[in-house]
């Protein structure tokens, strides 16, 4: 009966004290290497991909990277190029965290880290290049699709840029644009199943196709995250780590080694140069890791729909 | 468009008592203190409950119940169009005030004065019926979170078309013009909670309507029952009991 209180009381004061004294609990965790869920430092928590979770959008992708939930879903729209780029398409990307997803976010006061991301976002899949908006033009000049791309947090427990990241490009890559042409009235119909030659009255050749088409991606970004604190890089980080550590360090590669983005947004910790090569190699192995878990998610996407 | 063939089929190959395809789960926002995703159909719902907790607005603190808010927002993905204005446009802020006004009726709140409790549900896919899945996912988002409640409401919707009374209709069904009487009710007390319908009916062809949606509500009742049951043998035999 001593015995159990005993354990009791002692599992009071461990909680007590990581609620009081959150830095030292954590910096005795640290100079043994492990956080307090038993990752050491250079782990990433478990990260899947749920396949086209919301049959309605035109492509949908569902990412956990450990308990972080985001949601993203695409929509396609007909618009009317822009007199500068007759022939590009747009993308508008943009990110969202509902009240659901964190207690500090309500109704009346927004989520700081909603807009931050959503420009981030912006940034590097335009700079990477991911999609050719070429791509996205359907009859040059007259017609091309608008991708809107919807991020919503679900859950926010940490590393939520790598979680949009990873979760626009998976609908990205899961998109397939329906077959449409300008018929003779200028509007935009579906041909599906038509003819491949298809040339429009000025002798423009539209965009051949009859049925569903992927876009060609160009090399994929993925990301990782990192804490800074003392001498210390934790990788991929919960909720509770970065509130108590706030100087954070993203780098986004892409598949084939290039650095697309390096992001350090101030923070009391200064990255020296060793730091960040040690963040760029830890980025390297994890991109390695995305790359095969976005590969298997869209093998069983498309299984699912064969 | 036939809405019921001549065999009594509606659109998608349902009869008309049917309801659609149901699915539940609880828990699915760690970060929430209960949460829960609600599906009928094609309709996809997520709710998550913050609460009890600190009134954010200490003017609005009741001395002798809890405050409860609701917010109803919908993803811009989830209709067929993209939706332009997906919270704060007329339609969500009736909603949630519905659905506020709804669980507020059966939530213990004299139990925690002073504090707040927070409802917030997003649709993710929106197939008709996205009142009653809000107020079925909000039912097991507060159960999932531990609130004290009299009951669980349950919510299902009903129609008349083509001189039928047809159970849980979806979008097609609903943009059809007839009538559209969504119904919520305590669930073992068997009391109306929750009453609204558009268009003009007769009163008998009403109650039948009535009756069609009270039946589904019951079955709504049922299934989260199970589930509720499903999940507490699980956190039983988690806690080694």
């Amino acid at each position: 009966m001593e015995g159990k209180s005993e354990e009791l009381e002692g599992e009071m004061e461990v909680e007590a004290y990581r609620r009081l004294f959150p830095l030292q609990f954590y910096e005795r965790h640290l100079s043994d290497s492990v956080r307090p869920d038993a990752r050491p430092l250079n782990k990433a928590r478990p990260t899947s991909i749920v396949p086209a979770p919301l049959p309605s959008a035109d492509a949908s992708a569902m990412v956990k990277i450990g308990n972080t939930t985001m949601l993203s879903g695409i929509k396609l729209e007909i618009m009317f190029p822009s007199s500068d780029s007759p022939d590009e398409g747009c993308i508008a990307i943009d990110f969202h965290m509902p009240p659901i997803c964190s207690p500090m976010v309500r109704p009346g006061r927004p989520a700081e880290a909603a807009p931050v991301i959503s420009q981030q976002l912006n940034n590097v899949i335009m700079s990477s290049k991911l999609i050719d908006l070429k791509e996205l033009s359907i009859a040059s000049g007259k017609a091309a699709w608008m991708v809107y791309l919807e991020i919503y947090c679900l859950d926010a427990d940490g590393a939520l840029f790598d979680a949009a990241l990873l979760s626009a490009v998976a609908a990205i890559a899961h998109l397939e644009i329906p077959p449409v042409c300008l018929n003779e009235e200028g509007r935009v119909v579906s041909s599906q199943g038509q003819a491949e030659t298809n040339t429009d009255n000025n002798g423009n050749t539209n965009n051949s196709n009859t049925e569903k088409r992927k876009l060609t991606l160009g090399s994929i970004p993925f990301s990782l995250t990192c804490l800074l604190h003392k001498q210390y890089l934790l990788v991929d980080p919960t909720d509770e780590e970065e509130s108590i550590m706030p100087s954070l360090l993203t780098v986004v590669l892409d598949t084939s080694g290039h650095l697309i983005s390096l992001y350090k947004p101030g923070g009391p910790v200064l990255a020296y140069t060793s730091t960040t090569k040690n963040c760029v190699a830890l980025a390297t192995r994890r991109v390695k890791e995305l790359e095969k878990i976005l590969k298997e998610a869209l093998s069983e996407m498309d299984v699912i729909e064969n | 468009m036939e809405y019921v063939s001549p065999e009594g089929l509606r659109l998608d190959g349902r009869r008309p008592l049917e309801m659609r395809q149901i699915n539940a789960e609880i828990g699915v926002v760690v970060k929430a203190d209960g949460s829960a995703v609600f599906e009928m159909g094609n309709t996809k719902v997520i709710a998550a409950v913050y609460g009890p907790r600190e009134v954010q607005n200490r003017s609005q603190q009741l001395s002798d119940q809890a405050l409860v808010r609701c917010e109803y927002s919908m993803a811009n993905f989830s209709t067929g169009d993209r939706l332009r204005r997906p919270k704060g446009d007329r339609r969500s802020s009736e909603i949630s005030l519905v659905i506020r006004q709804t669980m507020e009726a059966c939530i213990l709140t004299h139990l925690m004065p002073r504090s707040q409790i927070d409802i917030y549900v997003q649709v993710l896919q929106a197939d008709g019926g996205t009142r009653s899945a809000c107020i079925n996912a909000a039912t097991l988002a507060l159960a999932d979170a531990g609130i004290p409640m009299r009951d669980l409401i349950t919510s299902c919707s009903a129609g008349y078309l083509v001189n039928t009374p047809l159970l849980d209709l979806n979008y097609v069904e609903d943009s059809a013009g007839g009538p559209d009487l969504t119904v919520g009710i305590l669930a073992k007390m068997d009391k109306v909670t929750l009453l609204q319908m558009d268009a003009k009916l007769p009163m008998h062809i009403f109650e039948k309507v009535m009756q069609v949606a009270m039946e589904g509500c019951r079955a709504v009742a049922q299934y989260i029952r199970e589930v509720l049951l499903e999940n507490t043998k699980e956190l039983e035999y988690r806690r080694g009991l």
